[in-house]
This record gives C-alpha cells, sequence and structure tokens, in this order.
C-alpha cells in the first residue's frame, strides 16, 4: 500500500517506473558472476571518497604557503583528522585498483563485445578521469615527492606533437610547476573532476541498466548453466557482505597505515632520491625510466609517449577491433590483455626493487 | 526548393548560415576561455646578482639562484671562471644536483647523468643542460639568455 506522501510524491516525479524497474531486475548466476560486484565496490569506493573529500576541503589550503601545513594540521590537530585523510588516501588506491579489476575482467570476459561498446568506451575514459583524481590529488600535500612526480607527471604530454606544449601549460598553469600549479590541481581535483565523473558515471550506469547484465560467451551459448536471481533484494545483500569484507579491509589498512607526510617541497631544491609516482603509475614510471635517450633519430621519451598514445587509443577502440571474440583473432586479443597484465606487473616490480 | 542552377538547395542554404553562424559565435565564447586559462608566463631576460655573494665560491663548487620559475646553478671553474646552467634535467623537469666529487650534474628522477659542462653522458637526458651566459660588470653579476634570442621552453 502507498501512503499518501508516497503517491504524492509519485504522481509528481513518476518515480514508480525506476521502483518497478528494480524490483523486477535481475542477475544472472554462472561462473563468472564474481566480476559484477567489482562494479558496485568501485561505487562504494567512489563514495566514500566524495564523503571525505567533503571533509578534507573544510582544512586543506590550496596554497603554496599553506597546503603543506594545512595536511600538517589534519594529520595532527583536527580530531580525527588523520583517519580521514588515512581513509581518503587508502581508499583511492583501493578504487583504482579496483577499476583496474573492473576493466580487466570484462577485456577477459569480453563483455564490451556488441552491443556493448559504448559501456567500454565510457569506462575508458571513467579510468581516465579516476587517474586523474589520484593524480592531481598526489600534488595536494606538496611534498618533496609529489613536487617531482608532478613535474614529470606535467611534463610528459610535452613530448606529444603539435598540443603537447599546450597540454603541460595548461597542467601546470604556466611554463613551470609552481603554487599556480597547486592551486589549478586543487581546481580539477575538486571541481572540475568530479562533474566529469558524474556524467561519466551517469552514461556508464545507464547503460548497463539499459542492456542488462552481460553474459560471457559460453553461458549465451548455453554451455554453462545460467540462473537468474532478483537484483533487490537477493543480489544487494550479497552485494552488502561484499561491501562489509572490503570496509573492513579499507579501515584496517588505513588506521594501522596512515599515509606520511614529508616537509614542505622546496621548487629550488634538486629532486629527491627513489622519487616514485603512486603505485598505479610505477609501470609507466619504469617505462620512461629504461628507455634510451635516442632511439634511431628519435627521443627516447617522444617514442615512449607516442607508443603510450597509440596503446591509450587502440585500447578505446578496443571493443570495435575485437569484433569476433569467438574466434582466432578474439582469442589472440585475449592472450595480448595477459600479455600486458603481466608486463605491468614485471615493470612495476622492477620499479620497486 | 531548388533552383536550376544552384549546387544546393534554399534549405541547405540557409542551415549552413545558420549553423556557420553558431559556430562563430562558440568560437567567440570559447577564445575568451582559452585566453584566460593560459596565464603569461615570460622567462627573465637576464638575473642581475650582487657579485659579493658569489665572489668566495671555492674552485668547482655551486651555487643556486633563481632564473625565472626555475632553479639556477651557478658552478666556478677550476681557473676560477663562473658557468651558469638552467638547473632543469632536460629529460623531464626534474631539478638537477651538483656533485662536486664526482664532477657531474645529477637527476635522481630517472638516473639521468650530465658532466661538469652540462652535457648529457648517461640515462635518458636527451639534451645538455641549458647554458646561459655569465658577465660581471662591476659589483653585478649578469646571467643572461646564451645568444640573447628566447629559447623555447624545451
Ligand atoms: S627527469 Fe631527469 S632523468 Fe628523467
Amino acid at each position: 500500500m502507498k501512503t499518501g506522501i508516497q503517491s504524492w510524491l509519485d504522481d509528481r516525479f513518476g518515480l514508480s517506473s525506476i521502483t518497478k524497474f528494480l524490483r523486477e531486475k535481475t542477475v544472472p548466476q554462472h561462473k563468472h558472476t564474481i566480476w559484477y560486484y567489482t562494479g558496485s565496490a568501485i561505487l562504494l569506493f567512489f563514495t566514500i571518497q566524495v564523503i571525505t573529500g567533503f571533509m578534507l576541503v573544510f582544512y586543506y589550503k590550496p596554497t603554496l604557503e599553506g597546503a603543506n601545513e594545512s595536511v600538517a594540521r589534519i594529520m595532527t590537530e583536527v580530531p580525527l583528522g588523520w583517519i580521514i585523510r588515512s581513509v581518503h588516501s587508502w581508499c583511492a588506491s583501493f578504487m583504482i585498483a579496483f577499476v583496474f579489476i573492473h576493466l580487466l575482467s570484462t577485456w577477459l570476459t569480453k563483455s564490451y563485445r556488441n552491443p556493448r561498446e559504448l559501456t567500454w568506451m565510457s569506462g575508458v575514459f571513467l579510468l581516465v578521469v579516476s587517474l586523474l583524481f589520484g593524480f592531481t590529488g598526489y600534488l595536494l600535500p606538496w611534498d618533496d615527492l609529489s613536487l617531482s612526480a608532478t613535474k614529470v607527471g606535467t611534463d610528459i604530454p610535452r613530448s606529444i606533437p603539435l598540443v603537447g606544449a599546450w597540454v603541460t601549460k595548461l597542467l601546470r598553469g604556466g611554463e613551470d610547476v609552481t603554487g599556480d600549479t597547486l592551486t589549478r590541481f586543487y581546481g580539477f581535483h575538486v571541481s572540475i573532476l568530479p562533474v566529469l565523473i558524474f556524467i561519466l558515471l551517469g552514461v556508464h550506469i545507464y547503460l548497463i541498466q539499459k542492456q542488462g547484465m552481460s553474459l560471457p560467451i559460453a553461458a549465451e551459448n548455453k554451455n554453462d548453466e545460467v540462473r537468474d536471481i532478483p537484483f533487490w533484494p537477493n543480489f544487494v545483500y550479497r552485494e552488502m557482505i561484499v561491501w562489509l569484507l572490503l570496509l573492513g579491509a579499507l579501515f584496517s589498512l588505513a588506521i594501522f597505515f596512515p599515509p606520511s607526510l614529508d616537509k614542505a617541497a622546496d621548487l629550488m631544491a634538486p629532486a629527491p632520491e627513489g622519487i616514485k609516482p603512486e603505485w598505479y603509475f610505477l609501470f609507466l614510471f619504469q617505462t620512461l625510466k629504461i628507455f634510451p635517450a635516442k632511439i634511431l633519430f628519435l627521443n627516447g621519451d617522444t617514442l615512449a609517449v607516442l607508443l603510450m598514445l597509440i596503446a591509450g587509443i587502440l585500447f578505446f577502440f578496443l571493443p570495435l577491433i575485437d569484433n569476433k571474440p569467438a574466434e582466432r583473432k578474439g582469442r589472440i586479443i585475449t592472450v595480448i590483455g595477459l600479455v600486458l597484465i603481466v608486463y605491468a606487473v614485471v615493470m612495476t616490480i622492477w620499479s620497486l626493487l | 526548393m531548388k533552383l536550376k542552377h544552384s549546387l544546393f538547395t534554399r534549405r541547405q542554404f540557409l542551415n549552413g548560415l545558420l549553423g556557420g553562424w553558431m559556430g562563430a559565435l562558440l568560437a567567440s565564447f570559447l577564445y575568451p576561455v582559452l585566453k584566460f586559462v593560459f596565464p603569461p608566463t615570460r622567462e627573465p631576460d637576464q638575473v642581475i646578482l650582487p657579485f659579493a655573494d658569489f665572489r668566495d665560491m671555492g674552485p668547482n663548487s655551486v651555487n643556486n639562484f633563481l632564473w625565472g620559475t626555475k632553479p639556477g646553478i651557478l658552478r666556478k671553474n677550476d681557473d676560477g671562471a663562473y658557468l651558469a646552467f638552467v638547473g632543469v634535467c632536460t629529460h623531464l623537469d626534474c631539478n638537477v644536483s651538483y656533485l662536486p666529487d664526482q664532477r657531474k650534474f645529477f637527476c635522481a628522477c630517472h638516473d639521468g647523468w650530465y658532466d661538469e659542462d652540462g652535457l648529457n653522458i648517461g640515462g635518458p637526458p636527451p639534451r645538455p643542460l641549458r647554458r646561459l651566459v655569465v658577465s660581471i660588470e662591476g659589483e653585478d653579476l649578469i646571467i643572461k639568455r646564451e645568444g640573447g634570442e628566447r629559447v623555447e621552453d624545451s
């Protein structure tokens, strides 16, 4: 029975079509069902980022003079400030990790095949925005490590022909990384990227609801047994169990291993030894490090950046390239995916040695 | 409707006109936006430092100065001559440091090495460190861009 208020609101919003949709939505059960949970886990982490982000904004000061000090204040003076920052920092890693898992599972189960190409493409944009969130957030504590990582990171686009120098200038707010860069990164981090990610998430989630959950190829061909369970409440309750486990892991790590904070960055000081970007950029970092200065007549880093750019474009159009997933070509592309995973893992480990 | 010798219909023409006008309007909005987000940054033509601060440097030692928004490195040679560099790695822009006992410049970001004259000798850096011209006039140490021309930041 609907109460008076419910039906009053429903007359105006017409929400009953949405609740009806959710009541009837089902989730297929098969041996790859576990990957379905990664999407909602990302949403969980994202929500935590939004909430802890709002809180940090209350104390953080995005200026050359105030940034490092305000983070120190959050860590030492603000009641429970250290936990909030620690959760924000750890949760960023969790979110990115799950974005990678989500994406690789889509690649290897080929869920991006017709008609879900646009879901994949919006997902690639979401990946880029998530990485940009990580990259801009890394600078905000403004210590030596984050400064050097940002100098390198914002200099990389410079090697792109034609637009590169402009991109670097746009990111830095000038020729060099300065206090302006810090303020600009803060602007990206708390205003531009959030708007982008909400729009992209909207598109991504809409497409998934519109097209329903994808089935693995084997299940689609009825080789596997598929049973549907209702999304509400059966699947949601299962998701909640996963969420609780993840939250437990997240808070434990955040409490026992809070992120450090070095002394404020000095723009004129030499780069410290052992600079490292966040872990999810390590494989790119190591690639740049081992590329020689000159390859034939090209700059090593120009070549590396161009290769990465091409790889990124191929990656974006992967569903269109991988258009016969069940055939030989599809299997080769799966193998390439696995090789890339191995490459990234090896490079990451190498850079940590 | 299309006249006999016309290449397109009246509708196409009007749509084109309207579309072109909207495009131009959009561009006129976009232009100030783009102007706004790229702040003017000019590299200094020269910096003038009091020579007194640098007179007592020992041979094979370095001192820092400010070259616009970049660190500058002033090095005194064994023969007493001064050399000035922009202390920024030509690979990916990290600040370099001078290691006097090895007589080399070192970039910690990706293990880049330059010799005492700023030549790139190891690791990823593709070019030598940028040199600046040092001159001493009376009590002033003047550091200028090489060749006097504006060097595009690379
Ligand atoms: S920035 Fe100096 S070696 Fe890469």
